[in-house]
């Protein structure tokens, strides 16, 4: 079997510690591995800047939109103001008091024999329409007369509002006698507080012909 | 068993530790600098996105919402005008008076006067562009009949009037006759 020297087991024996230097490996290792981060890093920055692109193209289509929203947000709220305002004023116009139904029942109420010298109607805060009728009444029993026409007064604000209530405040005979149609009558002078709840009677286009009539006193 | 033992000098070692020191560095400047940003400035424009498409979709139901609503409000908005037509530029001191005048010119009751006695806001949100107006409206010398006809006229032809009292004294001269007080209150554009 033939010898063998190696004579230069030294330099090769460098020559394998140079190639195993971990510093050399490891900055191939890190160099590899910052290569795979870098197009790793570069793929998310492509990624991004197409996202990036998407934004604008969204904010794009959003500023060409955004003006018709606005407008069309304006005119919503407008819309339901105006929708909430006339609720409100047609309320108010469905719940005001006619007053020309009321003073049509009225002279429906007045006989011949009686005539009225005074109306204070007012609606009250709580809805409520009072009304001081004043009035003189003739007749052989006038406080018959006057009383018919509360009675009568009654009935009719019955017919069309609620919670109705007709009575005297004052009844007063008077010492005038009065002379209709060649007949002496005595007269009485009354005044008649009425009472009732509003928002029943409808509008209507006139009230009839009230039956008032000139009366001569005679002394 | 055969074990493999590797005796590393220690230069090695040195140069071992250097160069996981470097890797760390490495990790950490990649993902603090460079990634990490990168990830934290996309998630926000696609937050971004996100948010932009909803309110586009938002929109478009807003704006079809809204072309409902005008369809609806149809009846609304041309009541809204007649309301507001009833009430004519200026001041209503200005024109509210002869206007009255006239109308009870028209039902043959002369010489009407309305003044103003006072005016106030509404509390309501929803009536904040308006106004009441009171008003004391006296009929010097007019007939029970055709004080009936002119207050049911007025009634209809005024629908933000309404007559609050009604004050009618026969006149002791002439008992056919009756001199009538009337307070009324007016809703009015706030101008």
């Amino acid at each position: 079997m033939a010898l063998h020297l190696n004579l230069l087991h030294e330099e090769i024996l460098q020559q394998r510690q140079r190639q195993r230097d971990p510093l050399k490996i490891g900055m191939m290792v890190l160099g590899a591995l910052g290569s795979v981060m870098l197009a790793y890093y570069m793929w998310n920055a492509y990624k991004t800047l197409e996202i990036r692109n998407r934004l604008g193209q969204a904010q794009h289509d959003w500023a060409k939109v955004e003006p018709k929203v606005t407008a069309a947000q304006k005119r919503s709220a407008e819309l339901n103001s105006i929708i909430s305002t006339t609720k409100v004023l047609d309320g108010m116009i469905d719940n005001r008091f006619f007053w020309a139904p009321f003073l049509e029942k009225l002279s429906k109420c007045v006989a011949l024999n009686a005539q009225l010298t005074g109306i204070d109607g007012t609606i009250q805060e709580d809805g409520k329409v009072t009304a001081a009728i004043d009035g003189l009444a003739a007749g052989r029993e006038p406080r018959a007369a006057a009383e018919e026409l509360r009675q009568l007064l009654l009935e009719q604000l019955g017919q069309s509002y609620t919670g109705v209530k007709v009575e005297f405040k004052s009844l007063e005979d008077l010492d005038t006698i009065v002379n209709i149609s060649g007949t002496s009558m005595a007269m009485a002078r009354f005044t008649i507080g009425a009472t009732f709840a509003t928002g029943t009677a409808k509008p209507t286009p006139a009230p009839a012909a009230a039956r008032t009539r000139t009366r001569e006193p005679q002394s | 068993m055969k074990q493999l033992k590797v005796k590393l000098t220690k230069d090695q070692i040195q140069k071992l530790g250097l160069s996981g020191m470097g890797f760390i560095v490495l990790v950490y400047v990649y993902f603090s600098f460079f990634l990490g940003p990168l990830n934290t400035s996309r998630d926000s424009t696609l937050r971004q996105i996100s948010d932009i498409q909803t309110k586009i979709a938002g929109s478009k139901n807003e704006m079809a919402k809204t072309a409902n609503l005008e369809k609806q409000a149809i009846a609304a908005t041309t009541r809204f005008a007649a309301l507001k037509a009833l009430s004519p530029e200026g001041a209503p001191i200005a024109w509210f008076p002869p206007r009255i005048r006239t109308f009870f010119s028209g039902q043959e009751i002369d010489k009407a006067t309305a003044r103003m006695e006072n005016s106030a806001p509404f509390k309501e949100k929803d009536l904040e562009n308006w106004m009441r107006y009171s008003w004391v409206i006296d009929l010097p010398q007019a007939d029970f009949s055709t004080l009936g006809k002119a207050v049911a006229a007025l009634e209809n032809s005024e629908p933000l009037l309404s007559i609050n009292r009604i004050n009618i004294k026969a006149l002791p001269e002439d008992p056919q006759f009756q001199q009538i007080v009337l307070n009324a209150s007016t809703v009015m554009v706030k101008r």
